[in-house]
């Protein structure tokens, strides 16, 4: 994945990304229930009736009912952000000022060589103090904003949704009346009354486990189907390639 | 146990087990293997260098149970050169046989034979050469695989490309295509790989499939071009092979293969240790050209 350093004053720290999470969703793969091959998507034009190869395709950013700009690859690119190999925070903040809506995905950081002891010193005193290094970074061909925060020792770093994309929440709360003192008693009983400390491993996706074992049981009965080989496409490949090696075995044989 | 400290390079670190037999019906001991790996330490190094190792490692001799290790072992000394590499987006710290001490501290480990990937661990998505991975399907063999590496060479040649074959030790041939180029991608290499094995197929259906599955493979040669892959990788040339006698993976000349497929007996391709330490002393390294040569694939 990515690899840079991190950034401010004079400090500069080797680092490397790795993912902090991975979904638990199990994925199935769509097959024709005749023969059980592997389908693929394909893009298809219900105008021509036909599937459409990829050096047809272009991008179009609809601005009414059949109305599009067309937008090529190399437009995209030049006005995406150059990559960059600094994570360079810019402020600190307080975490606990950063609502969860704004995270987004969660990494971690690991140090690379040379770095581990300011990353250690960086990770004890964020962790001490709740406080976050607010960066701009860019990732694959986007720049996002995001918190380097500690995470147990470990720095860890959450792409934040910028401020646009969360939407508002005007009307959403209920317009303010009088709430009575023994109400809100009430509620802040009910409420201790099921306090615990978090603890996520007390939880898991009860599906998840179920699909699980259901695939075991059909694999002890040894309820498996297999896919035909797949035929490769003959002449697949460049035709310029194709051609000249085409020419090049014609020539080869006559002089056998 | 069986163990002694040895010394090279002003690093000190014991071996063990010298005298377990690794190829028992050869009677080859560890210590053969290490010995094997020591006179051969020049020829092999620079194959090997700044490259991802994969160790198959035969702690009980070849006829017992192997088992491969991407990750560096973690009680390497630390003198061994590691590198950090991502696999599948996990962090992975590997082996890289820089060094004489490190051959023999890896041959120590058992680990008879030696995996490489194509590119160099500071550029794992670059490859420095193109294969050409020729696997025979009974009754095709060796002999077989001489025959599709020559057709192969004149193919290669007609295109300017200059092709290195070696024995894989076990039934088949590879041949090397050097690039040595900043930007070649896996994608080409396959692409082109994949592309001149449809069209061997197309023209010698009797003798070469580009299909991976079994049964297609029978009684031909199948050029297996998905070994162009950045997660794949190779038996490095001189490289000890796990089989019954201690056979390498050796380089040969083309003229020699033209000899060779001539005779008519598959036996002959195989290079056995005492062979290839004599050979490499004699000629030198004939796989140089792979490390270096700067070619372009054409009619991309």
């Amino acid at each position: 994945m990515w690899s840079g350093t991190i950034s401010f004053s004079l400090v500069a720290i080797p680092v490397h990304l790795v993912k902090a999470v991975k979904p638990g969703r199990i994925s199935f793969r769509t097959l024709h229930s005749t023969d059980y091959s592997p389908l693929a998507r394909r893009m298809y034009c219900p105008k021509h009736e036909k599937i459409v190869p990829p050096d047809e395709i272009v991008r179009g950013y609809e601005i009414g009912p059949g109305r599009y700009i067309p937008v090529t690859d190399e437009e995209l690119e030049s006005v995406s952000p150059e990559r960059s190999r600094t994570i360079e925070i810019v402020e600190f903040i307080d975490m606990n000022e950063v609502d969860p809506l704004f995270y987004d995905h969660p990494y971690y950081l690991v140090p690379s060589k040379g770095g581990e002891k300011a990353y250690r010193l960086l990770a004890e005193v964020m962790r001490r103090t709740n406080r976050a290094g607010l960066a701009k970074f860019v990732l694959v061909e986007r720049e996002y904003l995001v918190a380097v925060k500690s995470t147990e020792g470990a720095l860890s770093l959450i792409t934040l949704h910028y401020s646009d994309e969360v939407l508002p929440d005007e009307g959403i709360a209920p317009k303010e009346g009088m709430i009575e003192a023994k109400e809100k008693n009430r509620m802040n009983k009910s409420i201790e009354n099921m306090m615990a400390d978090f603890d996520p491993g007390k939880y898991a996706d009860k599906r998840r486990e179920r699909i699980m074992e259901l695939l075991k049981q059909k694999m002890k009965e040894n309820a498996l189907v297999e896919s035909p080989a797949v035929e490769e496409e003959e002449g697949e490949g460049p035709p310029d390639l194709v051609a000249a090696l085409e020419d090049i075995m014609r020539d080869m044989k006559k002089q056998r | 146990m069986n163990r002694k400290v040895v010394e090279i390079s002003g690093r000190r670190f014991p071996l063990s087990n010298l005298e377990k037999e690794l190829y028992p019906s050869h009677g080859f001991t560890k210590a053969h293997v290490l010995e094997y790996y020591r006179r051969m330490a020049a020829f092999i190094l620079p194959h090997l260098k700044d490259r991802a190792l994969t160790l198959k490692r035969y702690p009980d001799g070849v006829d017992k149970d192997f088992f491969f290790e991407k990750r560096c072992p973690s009680h390497h000394p630390a003198w061994v050169k590691t590198a950090e590499l991502f696999h599948k987006d996990e962090r992975m710290t590997v082996c890289l046989v820089n060094n004489p001490e490190t051959l023999l501290w890896v041959g120590n480990l058992a680990s008879l034979e030696l995996h490489v990937p194509l590119a160099r661990t500071v550029a794992p998505e670059t490859p420095d050469a193109m294969v050409f991975d020729l696997d025979p399907g009974e009754p095709a063999n060796i002999l077989s695989c001489a025959r599709v590496a020559l057709t192969l060479r004149e193919l290669l040649s007609r295109l300017r490309l200059a092709g290195y074959p070696k024995t894989s030790g076990q039934k088949g041939l590879h041949v090397f295509v050097p690039l040595n180029y900043r930007e070649a991608t896996f994608e080409d290499t396959r692409q082109f790989s994949k592309t001149v094995a449809l069209i061997m197929q197309k023209n010698y259906p009797d003798l070469v499939t580009s299909k991976m599955a079994k049964e297609e493979r029978k009684g031909k040669v199948f050029i297996n071009w998905s070994q162009n892959d950045a997660s794949k990788t190779m038996i490095c040339v001189y490289s000890l092979r796990a089989r019954e006698k201690p056979f390498v993976s050796f380089p040969l000349e083309w003229g020699e293969l033209e000899r060779l497929a001539g005779q008519g007996d598959p036996e002959s391709f195989q290079v056995i240790h005492s062979e290839a330490v004599n050979r490499a002393e004699e000629t030198g390294d004939l796989f140089r050209e792979v490390l270096v040569k700067e070619q372009r694939l054409p009619h991309l």
